[in-house]
């Protein structure tokens, strides 16, 4: 590939990296925390190729060659390949993962110690009536918590619906890094007559209560929850929990 | 290799870049076209004639060849891609819409967004010392002996906080101004593994569990040194393409500049393109991978420990958030998931392809399957020793 080709290809490059990290786009792929090194990012690629580009112009209107210009044949093909997450970005921007993913994954929660603090104790819920709670929260309390502070309460979840398995869930994907290493969490819906008519996918903001003895080894720690009140939302900027 | 020329040129612009250049010099432009032939594919030496590699013969005709015919340049074919991406955009969002593609599409986005801010910081470091770090003053960090070195300078990957991207063009550069190779080998594998940030991620994925992170530190240590060490004994400088080595003469004053802005920019060139094969690779791979290879290996320790070092190379997850997918695999004994984090970062079709784009395909071939083994092994006794056992 000709140097002033890469060039150019580098500003599509970083002016793809600014655009995600200056509109919502890159929280589709990344953790928020992530934004300011995106922008820099594209920041400098952008600078990088600008500058090059001005000075090879600057430089060839001296009638002195552009740097790099040994005339051979072997410029490496391997830059085009930058090209593809340029178009990805730009053309399709494709959408967070979803339903499609916690369905390929195995069943139940794949939880840790690491989700609830070691010595099974948590803070007291949120005060209210039905607190909101990430559902990677309620999951932790649920299958650590000694002390039971979800026993009797109602609580406020957000997720997205998955059919799996003759039941309904609800769902979320919980993100360390980028999407590559998105795990779900998943909680079962019960007493939600209008769960079938519901698309895996369609979010949820609903009002539920813990069913005692559930979310254990048995049901591969996932927690049944008896729906009091669903609310359909639009999916939310943020749609993974981190 | 295009910066080579370049940074010469800028150091000393009485050299020769040009292609049109007359009979006194031809033999500067040949030897240059040969020399870039024999980097291209570093398993033949620089004279094995090629079919169709610029030899001293056909070099001159070739380039007034070239001048004289109108030939479709790359910026032709180029805009050509982009405004046929745009005229067919509706289509190739179509084709989209299979869950298995889509989620691929999605997962390779992630993986090149997430990592291409660290191959900046890489390149830019990259950039930096080759414009201002001499090779005497590199030469004065470490100790003379490669014994002693390859240890000093794993350790010294401590201070890299980053992911693997970062590493591979610091450690290019590090060869390129003259720190031995098995020091260099050393810092690029240990760099990703043992920096703080890593070591607390590990920490927060397995509370209650601190042998996790001593082993980690002391597996992908040792993985790191014991490479270093067998590359100072048996590797061979040429297993490493000749570009690698040629250095950067930053000259002075403003033209360290230059050199620092084409080090980096040519850098980011050369490895963003196979860092997006690696992502391509690992995004295809996170959908073909059943998620029934883990399930089922619980009581199986060696099968185990195996199929956690492939799903390792295959997955390429970034080394700051493997330990959370590690811990998350709650199914399995903790060997097997140790086994997984000192391999991860040490090697992966992520890191095989920047590798083998940074250093050359000859380099690669050796050096990833040769880590990935010693990596198993390390991570396996490291495990042993500081987890108590096999758990």
């Amino acid at each position: 590939m000709r140097r002033d080709t890469q060039n150019v290809l580098l500003v599509l490059l970083g002016g793809a990296l600014i655009k995600i990290s200056a509109t919502e786009l890159y929280l589709r792929y990344v953790k928020p925390a992530n934004k300011w090194y995106l922008l820099s990012a594209g920041v400098v690629i952008l600078a990088l190729a600008a500058i090059s580009l001005l000075r090879d112009a600057w430089l060839s209107r001296g009638g002195r060659p552009a740097p790099g210009h040994h005339g051979h044949d072997h410029e490496p093909h391997s830059p085009w390949l930058l090209l593809l997450p340029v178009l990805a970005i730009f053309l399709v921007a494709p959408p967070a993962l979803g339903a499609d993913s916690v369905q390929r994954a195995a069943a139940g929660n794949s939880v840790t110690a690491a989700a609830g603090p070691s010595s099974g104790e948590f803070a007291p819920l949120p005060a209210g009536a039905a607190p909101e709670l990430r559902l990677s929260d309620f999951v932790a309390r649920a299958v650590w918590d000694r002390a039971g502070s979800l026993a009797g309460r109602d609580v406020t979840l957000t997720g997205f619906v998955v059919h799996r398995g003759g039941s309904a869930e609800l769902a979320r994907l919980v993100i360390t890094c980028c999407a590559a290493d998105a795990r779900p969490m998943v909680v079962r819906l019960t007493g939600f007559t209008d769960a079938p008519d519901l698309p895996s996918g369609s979010w949820l903001r609903l009002r539920a209560r813990l069913l005692p003895g559930s979310a254990t080894v048995a049901d591969g720690y996932t927690p049944s929850v008896q729906v009091l009140d669903a609310e359909p939302i639009p999916e939310p900027v943020e749609a993974y929990e981190y | 290799m295009t910066a080579v020329a370049s940074t010469t040129g800028t150091a000393d612009n009485t050299s020769p870049d040009s292609p049109t250049v007359a009979d006194p010099v031809a033999g500067t432009t040949t030897n240059l076209a040969t020399d870039n032939s024999a980097t291209d594919n570093s398993a033949t030496g620089p004279n094995s004639a090629q079919p169709n590699s610029a030899s001293p013969n056909n070099a001159q005709p070739s380039a007034t060849e070239r001048s004289r015919q109108p030939r479709l340049t790359s910026l032709q074919v180029f805009s050509a891609v982009l405004i046929a991406a745009l005229l067919f955009q509706r289509p190739l969002a179509q084709a989209l819409d299979g869950s298995t593609v889509r989620i691929a599409a999605t997962v390779f986005v992630a993986v090149c967004v997430q990592a291409l801010p660290f191959l900046v910081i890489g390149v830019v470091l990259s950039g930096l010392i080759a414009a201002f770090v001499s090779p005497a003053a590199l030469g004065r960090l470490l100790p003379r002996r490669p014994a002693l070195a390859v240890p000093v300078a794993g350790l010294a990957g401590a201070v890299l906080p980053g992911c693997e991207c970062a590493s591979v063009p610091v450690a290019r550069r590090l060869i390129g101004q003259g720190l031995p190779d098995s020091a260099a080998l050393a810092f690029l594998l240990a760099a990703p593994a043992i920096n703080p940030v890593v070591l607390v991620a590990t920490a927060v994925a397995f509370p209650g569990e601190p042998g996790m992170v001593v082993a980690r530190f002391t597996g992908s240590l040792a993985t790191a040194v014991v490479m270093g060490w067998l590359w100072a004994r048996f590797g061979r400088p040429e297993w490493i393409a000749e570009r690698v080595r040629r250095r950067a003469h930053p000259g002075s004053g403003g033209a360290r500049w230059w050199v620092f802005l084409e080090t980096a920019r040519h850098d980011l060139v050369a490895a963003g393109g196979f860092l997006v094969l690696g992502g391509l690779t690992s995004a295809v791979l996170n959908v073909a991978v059943p998620a029934s290879w883990v399930e089922g290996l619980a009581g199986h320790l060696v099968l185990g420990i195996v199929v956690m070092a492939l799903l390792a190379v295959l997955l390429a997850l970034c080394s700051e958030a493997d330990a959370f997918v590690a811990a998350s695999l709650g199914s399995l004994p903790l060997l097997p998931r140790l086994v997984f984090l000192v391999v991860g970062p040490a090697v992966d079709v992520k890191l095989f392809a920047l590798q083998s784009g940074t250093f050359g395909r000859g380099f690669a071939v050796r050096f990833a399957p040769t880590t990935l083994v010693v990596a198993m092994v390390c991570g396996t006794v490291a495990g042993l020793l500081a987890l108590g056992g096999a758990r």
